[in-house]
């Protein structure tokens, strides 16, 4: 039956603070997904196994597997080290109930700190006392749990939930993927096979009933020997036979020698092409670096004088900002300035008329008599207006002057003040007439060049964004692959590999030509040997004989169609799963290969619609053939598989297309899966999750679904990790 | 893996099964204790099943020679 895991809890477990049900995860047959952004606890959720399976915890800060014991400090939540006082003590833990059949357990793995200083996060500051490990079984007819006491059952129960020799294929962390399945090493592969399935059983009655037979022919030599005559014919025969048999030895130790050269020729390849590829990868990234270089100051520079102009917007009269909230200034202008002038000339008139009345009041019109009417009232000292004498000196006769000169007079008005703003109001005009007729205009203006600046800054931090993705596979790709060499060593030695393949393919061709005469050989002089064997040798002898000797060919045979059948089978299962995996993709189609290299050990490969061979793909397409072969290598294993798959991060490198797929996938193979996933994390969103994730939780094979979420901004020492289930 | 799987598996060649006059290898299966009416049948399923038991193989090997009385 398969292992179930029914629920996890923890106990101020890293950011998981409090007691065990206050952070209890229940989970259910199929698929289980815990979605967290980052820092909100997968991988700590990922270390409780650890902590069950291994007694280790993985150190976030160097990446390293390390005893419980020695990293008990940095376990434990730091909210709930900071509420233990000096002398007082606090527990962590984990607590995972899993069933299998009938049965059902509880286990629980913890540790006691007492505080004896004050410093929370030294590890001098506290002192450890690591509890005995607490296993309870129940089965489900009577749901108490009772303890399992003896240390050797309880071990067993932690191994059952899945075995430790299953485990790289069913609990593993982002890039160990990976490493589950190298497809640089053929023998990964066939790893793979042995472990999951029975072919090693085939292996080891190969070899027993190879030695059975030489046994037996020993048995029957001898009895040959002690049984006849001196028969020299049967001795040739059985020393030809022999002979025979130890060149064959010989063949096959030759054969042996030169399968392991190939293999090693066809590993250099592999590592080569990898390495070569990667050096073509580094220059295509090395390109599109520089290019998006490029665009990024380009950017940059257009973002920078874009920020510098905004400044003189504000003067300059195509934009006039400075004017803006001045609407109704022309009018209050023109209403003030009216007023002004009235005043102005109001008081001025009243100052002129208080000086000199008679300038200001007359009957006549103004400007009359004219001129030279008045040059005639002067002349002939008469005024032909009121017909009245008006000799020279007389008031009338000044008067006429007066009159006469009034032009030149009015030039020498007496002002009202000595400056009558009259420019300065007349500049405002003229200079403020460009900055009114664009009020209307501003806002405008600036929610566009808001607009701008928001679209500039957009576009500066996504090519950011985009060069900095580019400088990480860059870097990616430096620790994958080989800097030291350069390009050229880089093809001589993948040359010389190949060459090496093909000489060694040659001499594999030809040594297994050569066994197969010598086993020929040996047939043929076995047949002679038995026409010639004695007829009273005992039965049973020459019997026990003909059975081994057909025992082991037929045991051979029985090897050889397991495994070439294992091969066509985990060709069939890899490919439907491997479509399943990339159904939401665009990926076009093509089939993954199995094939028996010339050294007997089983290739790989991916082959495109037009038979083409495909490599170098993506890290997350490479990832996603890797799931197919191991879900296929489950798949074709003839017992069922009966444990789950505890994977943390296992998307990373994933497209969302393939993620969709992939929960489908792991649902079928898996009777159990828990999953940690942050790629269907929203943090904007109501329910956490992005519209991928709704859209898997929909799906039938997943169970139950919970989103775990930290506090924003908050202290260190008071981090805790809450959940929302989704389903 | 079947104990009872590999031992048809193994016998799935006609040659092999017309030479050592094995019948219905469909219907085969090891049986805790012999008799078995086939020596052949007998012999590869007392392998099987010690190996399965981590028996050794010159333990094995005596036991089939016991089979034949010549042990």
């Amino acid at each position: 039956m398969a292992s179930i895991i029914n629920s996890i809890s923890f106990k101020n477990f890293f950011n998981y603070y409090g007691e065990y049900e206050d952070t209890r995860y229940d989970f259910e047959e199929g698929v289980n997904i815990i979605v967290a952004d980052n820092g909100a606890g997968k991988s700590k959720f990922f270390n409780a196994f650890l902590w069950l399976f291994y007694d280790q915890i993985l150190d976030s800060d160097d990446k390293i597997k390390k005893g419980i014991r020695d990293v008990a400090v940095k376990i434990i939540s730091d909210k709930a080290k900071n509420e233990t006082v000096i002398g007082q003590n606090v527990e962590t833990g984990i607590q995972i109930e899993y069933s299998t059949g009938r049965w059902k357990y509880k286990i629980v793995k913890s540790f006691v700190a007492t505080r004896i200083r004050e410093n929370i996060t030294a590890f001098d500051s506290w002192q450890i006392i690591l509890n005995d490990i607490e296993v309870y079984q129940t089965d489900h007819i009577l749901p108490k749990y009772k303890p399992v006491y003896d240390a050797e059952e309880k071990n067993n129960i932690i191994k059952q939930l899945i075995l430790p020799n299953l485990r790289q294929y069913s609990f593993f962390q982002g890039e160990e993927v990976d490493s589950i399945i190298d497809f640089g090493k053929k023998s990964s592969i066939e790893e793979a096979v042995r472990t999951l399935t029975d072919i090693s059983k085939y292996e080891e009655l190969v070899a027993l009933t190879k030695d059975f037979k030489e046994k037996a022919e020993k048995d029957l030599n001898k009895q040959t020997k002690s049984n006849s005559e001196h028969n020299e014919r049967l001795e040739k025969a059985i020393n030809l036979k022999e002979e025979l048999e130890k060149s064959l030895e010989n063949e096959e130790i030759k054969l042996g020698e030169f399968v392991k050269l190939y293999d090693e020729a066809e590993q250099e390849k592999n590592e080569l092409e990898q390495n070569f590829s990667n050096a073509e990868k580094r220059n295509e990234l090395d390109n599109k670096i520089k290019e998006k270089n490029k665009k990024v100051n380009e950017v940059a520079d257009e973002y920078s004088n874009f920020l510098d102009g905004i400044n003189s917007r504000f003067f300059d009269g195509n934009f006039s900002w400075i004017s803006l909230g001045f609407e109704n200034i022309e009018t209050t202008f023109q209403e003030k300035i009216q007023k002004f002038r009235e005043m102005h000339y109001e008081k001025k008139a009243l100052k002129n008329i208080t000086e000199d009345p008679n300038k200001h009041f007359h009957f006549l019109p103004l400007d009359s008599p004219d001129s030279v009417s008045l040059k005639n009232m002067i002349d002939n000292e008469h005024c032909f207006v009121c017909n009245r004498e008006a000799k020279i000196g007389s008031p009338a006769h000044e008067h006429f002057i007066k009159l006469k000169n009034r032009a030149v007079d009015s030039k020498n008005d007496i002002e009202f003040v000595k400056n009558n703003l009259e420019g300065f109001f007349g500049g405002l005009q003229i200079n403020s007439q460009p900055f009114y007729n664009k009020i209307t205009n501003i806002e405008d203006s600036i929610l566009k060049t808001r607009e701008r600046e928001i679209d500039l800054n957009n576009r500066l931090t996504k090519l950011k964004k985009e060069l900095k993705l580019l400088k990480d596979q860059r870097k990616d790709i430096l620790i994958a692959g080989s800097n030291d060499e350069d390009a050229l060593t880089v093809i001589n030695r993948y040359k010389g590999a190949i060459r090496r393949m093909e000489s060694s393919s040659l001499q594999i061709e030809r040594l297994k030509e050569n066994i197969k005469k010598l086993k020929t050989n040996i047939q043929n002089t076995e047949k002679e040997v038995q026409s010639l064997r004695p007829t009273n040798i005992p039965e049973g002898y020459l019997l026990n004989y003909q059975i081994c000797a057909d025992l082991a060919d037929a045991t051979e045979k029985a090897k050889e169609r397991v495994f070439n059948n294992m091969v066509n089978l985990l060709e069939k299962y890899a490919n439907e799963h491997f479509q399943d995996l990339i159904k939401y993709n665009e990926l076009a189609g093509g089939h993954l290969k199995f094939d028996k290299t010339p050294s007997g050990a089983i290739e790989f490969n991916y082959i495109d619609n037009k038979g083409n061979l495909v490599s170098g793909a993506a890290e997350g397409f490479q990832r996603m053939k890797k799931f197919s072969v191991v879900m296929a290598v489950i798949s074709a294993n003839t017992t069922k598989y009966n444990y789950p798959l505890l994977a943390d991060a296992p998307l990373s490198a994933f497209g969302s297309a393939f993620t969709e797929g992939f929960f489908e996938a792991t649902g079928k193979v898996f009777p159990q899966s828990i999953i940690l996933v942050n790629d269907l994390y929203d943090k904007e969103d109501e329910m956490k999750i992005n519209e991928l994730g709704k859209k898997i939780i929909k799906g039938k094979l997943v169970k139950r679904v919970y989103v775990n979420q930290i506090k924003e901004g908050v202290e260190q020492v008071d981090l805790v990790t809450t959940k929302i289930k989704l389903k | 893996m079947d104990r009872n799987q590999i031992l048809k598996e193994i016998l799935n060649d006609k040659e092999l099964c017309k030479k050592w006059k094995i019948d219905n290898v469909d219907d085969l299966s090891i049986t805790p204790t012999s008799p078995y009416y086939n020596k052949f049948v007998e012999v590869l399923a007392l392998i099987i099943k010690e190996n399965d038991n981590n028996l050794s193989d010159s333990i094995i090997y005596k036991k089939i020679k016991n089979l034949h009385n010549i042990g």
